[in-house]
């Protein structure tokens, strides 16, 4: 009997659930068919009273129909709720253009700059700073530069009016006077770069500039050589061009170094086999480098002959130019957005 | 310089290609920029005697010639040109020849006949530019012999960029080539050391020095019986393969002394030079014809300095004003040359020429190099003369040019000046064996030291563990071990050192604080929409007056590339409005920034930015940051609705609240421009639209925000507006710094209540937050304008959200309406405002 009412019920309660058609009916149904004052609920309430056997059974067939009708109950509560949101009438056309987010631009310099600083200060390097505006002895006489090489003149350096002071002043014509005001300072061993703005009187065309920037290391220790000079140049460059790099000395002068260098190392284009890049020759020249001069470890008063440590610099704009492909070294400071709006 | 390969090979006895010298000395001496062949060999080319000439029957101005260019071998030719005569020796170019000027010589019928080559003129094998006729040759020539062979010319030429340390010394060929043997092992065979003065009096010589700092060395030769004409042709091919133009024998031997050794020469002829060059009496008329006359003439040569205001005609043409310091080789009548520079056109060699001075000196480098950039007069000499020349080389000089004259000119020696006060002799340097190895990074075995520095022309002595080496005069860059390193190091080869890993102990890299904050702005600055601009750290006078910087003083250039770029940077605003125009051109809305240096001279700096005394009464330096805004037009609509909306000043505070906010600065306030600070004059700003940044409890500003003043920007040819902020990095870095403490996540309900108001035009915003702050005390956490309308009477609507809240309970209805209600009462009272209920 029993069996038969719940079986009538089941019936009963699916068809009314196929037939309903929103959130509210399947919810009033949930109540009259499962509710707590639902005839089916009374049936299970009714249990308690029947015999062993027959109350397992029909205890057994009402639990299945109960989890059945929950089921049904929320399949089909799910189908209505998919039917509640109309997607066809939120139709966009994706391809339409998207708001402009307005996005800043770093100057290529700064971008070059900060990779060069992050692989140096990965190596335990310190970034140090200098003036740009310099006194004669930084920039000269410390740098063991003679009184009169030609350096010193008018057509290379941009000096100061002289402000009544006894010192002349010149806007630094590299960054090595870093070094002298570091040393003053500091004593080795220690390793610095210094990245900043040096300046040349020299006319402007589409490889010269009279404002630019270089970049300085320095390694002091007490038995810094040249081989060390040649092992850190070549992590710094294959890091910086992600290549395995070589790195080649050349005989140099400069007169903070003794010996000094000219570095070149493989083209970072044909690996060393020769193109365009290089004319040729398999490597690209890269800057100036070498081991500092025991005079100007006297001049920042460091015993002579105690230390040696080598020091190297190149520019940062040639670095820039090599990596973006850039022609015209004036446009670094031209403040056009067209380029800058590139990097 | 350019170096003539055949020169090198005569010297060096080297085995390898010009190419190859190319290579071995730019890995280990110098730069070679480039090899070029000059000349040629004339392959086809032989010399030929013309045996007939004959009218061609069918041409007037053809002739047929028949011409032996071996035994028995006879070639018919058609010529053109009429300067040709039987017997005559002439280059011959036989079919096959390919001629320099790119003519190949082809079997050709010429009006009905034959001709098997081409006699060839002076242009037809590239030696010159003359077509006048057949070149006709010395009759002495073997017929027959190649005609390359007769001239010789055929080489290459390395031009190489010798090191400012060996500009004394590298620039001839002898040192080129004791580098070359240096690098193969070899030994030169030319005696370098051989070359000694012969000490005979010049009985008509007299030379004195006015001051031995200007010049310390000066020889003077008297050459007599010399016969001035063209140099052999051997001379001449070298002189111009190294880019020297032949003249004479005298001019040219002086020249080919200077290329082989490096020392320039001068000639004088030494009748021009002598006292009787202006006879007072006309007794005793000097014949040039007769070279004995010299013996009764007497030559006084002075060195010294000239004075303000003598000028001189130089050899060039040219006649240049001469000033104190320059120094010059005169008589005791005139000028006779600018030592060291360019001879004098009156005292130069001529074609009567008969007896002649040589000199060979050395100027004070300084005041030659001074000279000739004052004149700009590049010369062969004055780039030498201006580097620091050995005075020994003068002799060695002297004695090799005198040997080419007499061989060449027939010059008889007769005596020589020479004064030398104070002789420079070789130096001896230590250098320690373990010290090469120390600084190099590899070993070099001792022996291979030696055997370099010997072959460099050092006398060298091997100890046990030092070397002692005497340095030769002529290497005057050699004076410290580390010296004689780089040496040791480029000839045995820099490739040689392998990379090796510096030891060193694992330290962690002090941070610079003020990069990574630099950085960190940047990042902020991009973030935001901002792009980075570089610019120079230069502007013009101009620029500074536009932009009323005009009346502080700046630092300035000395010799600036243009007045452009005269004016040392103290606000990176004037490059930044050029930056601006420009890129209007191209944009119309843009925010750009700029992060750098400005310059303050020493003595604004201490009395007026005394927050930060410039070190050492240096100029001081200021890292500033100026963010610049150029903002679209908005819509007419906006715009008439709150004048607030053209402005863009609100957009320029934002940008500022947000930097701010992203470095940890919250508690910001900003005032109305009040003081007149020097940094930045308050006329640079729109008066009514700009403001000091401070920090809550300080009256001091920490930077600048506002509409730039539209007159500055008339004068910069902007006619849109622009919004910029100003900050100096050092400061906001410091407050950057200062700590700030975590406040607890408020646990009770926050509760908002909105007013609205219409205030009476002149009520600052400010005000009304103020009045709200006091009224409400501390249960008010924050108060935010939410609408702002402008009226035309002058009055504007304001509506504000009011949060309100305690840090320990709930607020109570009744505790939030009390303090909305004394909020709104205090208002009306204090303020000229009419709240909205």
């Amino acid at each position: 009997m029993l069996k038969q009412k719940i079986a009538e019920i089941k019936n009963e309660a699916l068809v009314e659930i196929e037939k309903s058609t929103s959130m509210e009916i399947v919810n009033d149904l949930r109540i009259k068919y499962l509710g707590r004052k639902s005839e089916f609920t009374n049936i299970l309430k009714g249990l308690k009273d029947l015999d062993g056997e027959e109350r397992k059974e029909v205890g057994q067939l009402a639990n299945t129909v109960k989890v059945e009708l929950e089921n049904v109950f929320t399949e089909k509560e799910n189908e209505l709720k998919k039917k509640s949101f109309d997607f066809v009438a939120e139709k966009i056309d994706v391809t339409m253009p998207a708001k402009k987010i307005v996005r800043g631009h770093l100057h290529p310099l700064s971008k070059i700059q900060y990779e060069i600083e992050d692989i140096f200060v990965s190596m335990g390097f310190e970034i140090a700073d200098g003036r740009e505006v310099e006194t004669e002895f930084y920039n000269f006489d410390a740098l063991n530069v003679p009184k009169d090489h030609p350096a010193r003149d008018m057509q290379d350096t941009f000096w100061l009016k002289n402000e009544g002071k006894k010192e002349k002043l010149v806007m630094r014509t590299q960054t090595s006077d870093t070094q002298i005001r570091f040393m003053e300072k500091h004593q080795p061993p220690f390793r610095i770069i210094a990245p900043g703005r040096v300046f040349r009187n020299e006319s402007t065309d589409t490889t010269h500039e009279h404002t630019f920037h270089q970049f300085e290391a320095l390694m002091v220790g007490d038995d810094i050589t040249v081989g060390n000079l040649k092992f850190v140049a070549e992590q710094f460059f294959s890091k910086f061009f992600k290549a395995d790099v070589k790195v080649r000395l050349r005989p140099s002068y400069f007169p903070f170094t003794e010996p000094s260098f000219e570095f070149d190392i493989s083209c970072t284009v044909c690996g060393g086999a020769g193109c365009g890049a290089c004319k040729g020759a398999g490597w690209l020249e890269i800057g100036g480098a070498g081991i500092v001069n025991q005079n100007v470890f006297e001049a920042v008063g460091y015993e002579r002959n105690k230390y040696q440590g080598f020091a190297w610099g190149f520019g940062l704009e040639r670095l820039a130019m090599m990596k973006y492909k850039i022609d015209d070294i004036r446009l670094f400071h031209s403040g056009d957005l067209r380029f800058i709006k590139q990097f | 310089m350019k170096y003539s390969y055949n020169w090198l090979k005569e010297l060096t006895e080297t085995k390898k290609t010009a190419n190859e010298i190319a290579e071995l000395i730019t890995m280990h001496s110098f730069e070679v920029e480039s090899v070029e062949k000059v000349g040629s060999s004339f392959a086809g080319v032989v010399v030929g005697k013309i045996l007939e000439i004959e009218k061609h029957p069918n041409a007037d101005k053809l002739q047929l010639t028949k011409v032996e260019i071996a035994k028995d071998e006879i070639l018919n030719i058609v010529c053109g040109a009429h300067n040709i005569s039987v017997g005559d020796i002439v280059p011959v170019a036989t079919v096959g020849a390919m001629l320099p000027n790119g003519i190949e010589i082809k079997e050709a019928e010429i009006r009905g006949h034959k001709s098997f080559g081409m006699l060839c003129a002076e242009d037809e094998l590239g030696l010159g530019a003359s077509h006048e006729g057949i070149l006709l040759l010395d009759k002495e020539i073997k017929i027959g012999t190649a005609f390359g062979e007769v001239m010789n010319n055929e080489d290459e030429i390395l031009d190489i960029k010798v090191l400012p340390d060996r500009a004394h010394d590298a620039v001839s060929h002898v040192a080129m080539a004791r580098e070359i043997i240096a690098l193969e092992g070899g030994e030169m065979d030319y005696d370098y050391d051989g070359l000694i003065l012969e000490n005979k009096k010049a009985k008509n010589l007299n030379v004195s020095i006015e001051n031995d700092e200007l010049c310390p060395r000066y020889i003077g030769a008297v050459l007599s019986g010399v016969e001035v004409k063209n140099s052999p042709d051997w001379m001449s091919a070298r002189l111009e393969a190294c880019g020297i133009k032949a003249i004479n024998n005298i001019v040219d031997a002086t020249n080919y002394v200077m290329l082989e050794l490096g020392q320039p020469l001068h000639a004088f002829d030494f009748e021009k030079v002598s006292d009787m060059q202006f006879p007072i009496s006309n007794l005793q008329t000097p014949s040039k014809s007769q070279d004995s006359n010299f013996k009764n003439q007497t030559a006084t040569i002075t060195v010294r300095s000239a004075k303000d205001g003598e000028d001189l005609e130089l050899l060039d043409g040219s006649i240049k004003k001469l000033i104190n310091g320059d120094i010059v080789i005169a008589n005791e009548k005139e000028i006779l040359a600018l030592a060291g520079i360019m001879g004098g056109k009156e005292s130069g060699i001529s074609s009567e020429t008969k007896t002649i001075i040589v000199e060979a000196a050395t100027f004070k480098p300084l005041s030659i190099r001074r000279t000739r950039s004052r004149l700009a007069l590049f010369t062969d000499a004055s780039s030498r003369f201006e580097k620091d020349l050995d005075p020994n080389l003068a002799e060695k000089a002297m004695v090799r040019v005198m040997e080419i004259l007499e061989h060449i000119a027939g010059a008889k020696f007769e005596g020589v000046v020479d004064i030398y006060p104070k002789k420079i002799k070789s130096w001896t340097l230590k250098l320690e064996l373990a010290y090469i190895d120390k600084l190099l990074g590899v070993k070099v075995p001792p022996k291979t030291s030696q055997n370099i520095l010997k072959s460099l022309g050092l006398k060298v002595t091997l100890k046990n563990d030092y070397i002692v080496t005497e340095i030769p005069t002529f290497r005057i860059d050699l004076k410290s071990q580390e010296d004689l390193i780089e040496e040791i190091g480029r000839i045995y080869g820099y490739e040689k050192i392998e990379n090796v890993a510096p030891k060193v102990s694992i330290t962690g890299a002090k941070q610079n604080e003020a990069r990574v904050f630099e950085r960190a702005l940047k990042r902020i600055l991009t973030g935001q929409g901002f792009s980075e601009v570089y610019n120079y750290s230069f502007y013009s006078a101009a620029d500074a007056n536009l932009t009323e910087l005009g009346h502080i003083k700046h630092l300035e250039l000395e010799m600036p590339l243009s007045p452009e770029y005269s004016q040392l940077r103290i606000s990176l605003i004037p490059n930044l409005l050029k930056n601006i125009r420009e890129n209007l051109k191209n944009y119309n809305e843009f925010n750009i920034f700029e992060i750098g240096r400005v310059y303050w001279p020493a003595c604004i700096a201490m009395q007026s930015i005394a927050d930060r005394p410039s070190e050492d009464g240096l100029p001081l330096e200021k890292n500033m940051i100026v963010g610049a805004m150029v903002l679209g037009k908005k819509s007419a609509k906006l715009e008439k609705m709150d004048k607030r909306h053209e402005s863009g000043f609100f957009e320029a505070k934002a940008a500022v609240d947000h930097v701010l906010a992203q470095l940890g600065i919250l508690d910001h306030y900003y005032d109305n421009f009040n003081g007149v600070p020097i940094e930045t004059p308050s006329s640079l700003w729109h008066q009514s639209r700009s403001a000091e940044i401070k920090i809550e409890g300080s009256e001091k500003s920490i930077g600048f925000v506002g509409e730039i003043n539209p007159f500055v920007l008339e004068g910069f040819d902007i006619h849109t507006r622009v919004v910029m902020f100003e900050f100096d990095s050092e400061k906001l870095l410091e407050i950057s710094n200062e700590e700030r403490e975590y406040a607890p996540i408020r646990k009770h309900p926050v509760v908002t209540r909105d007013i609205s108001m219409i205030a009476e035009g002149g009520v600052l915003v400010d005000e009304i937050l103020q009045v709200i702050q006091r009224a409400g005390g501390e249960l008010i956490l924050d108060v935010d304008l939410f609408d702002a309308i402008d009226f035309a009477d002058d009055t504007t609507s304001f509506a504000f959200h009011i949060i309100l809240g305690a840090n320990e309970r709930t607020l109570m209805g009744k505790e939030i309406d009390d303090t909305m209600n004394n909020v709104m009462n205090k208002i009306e009272e204090e303020l000229k405002v009419k709240l909205r209920k």
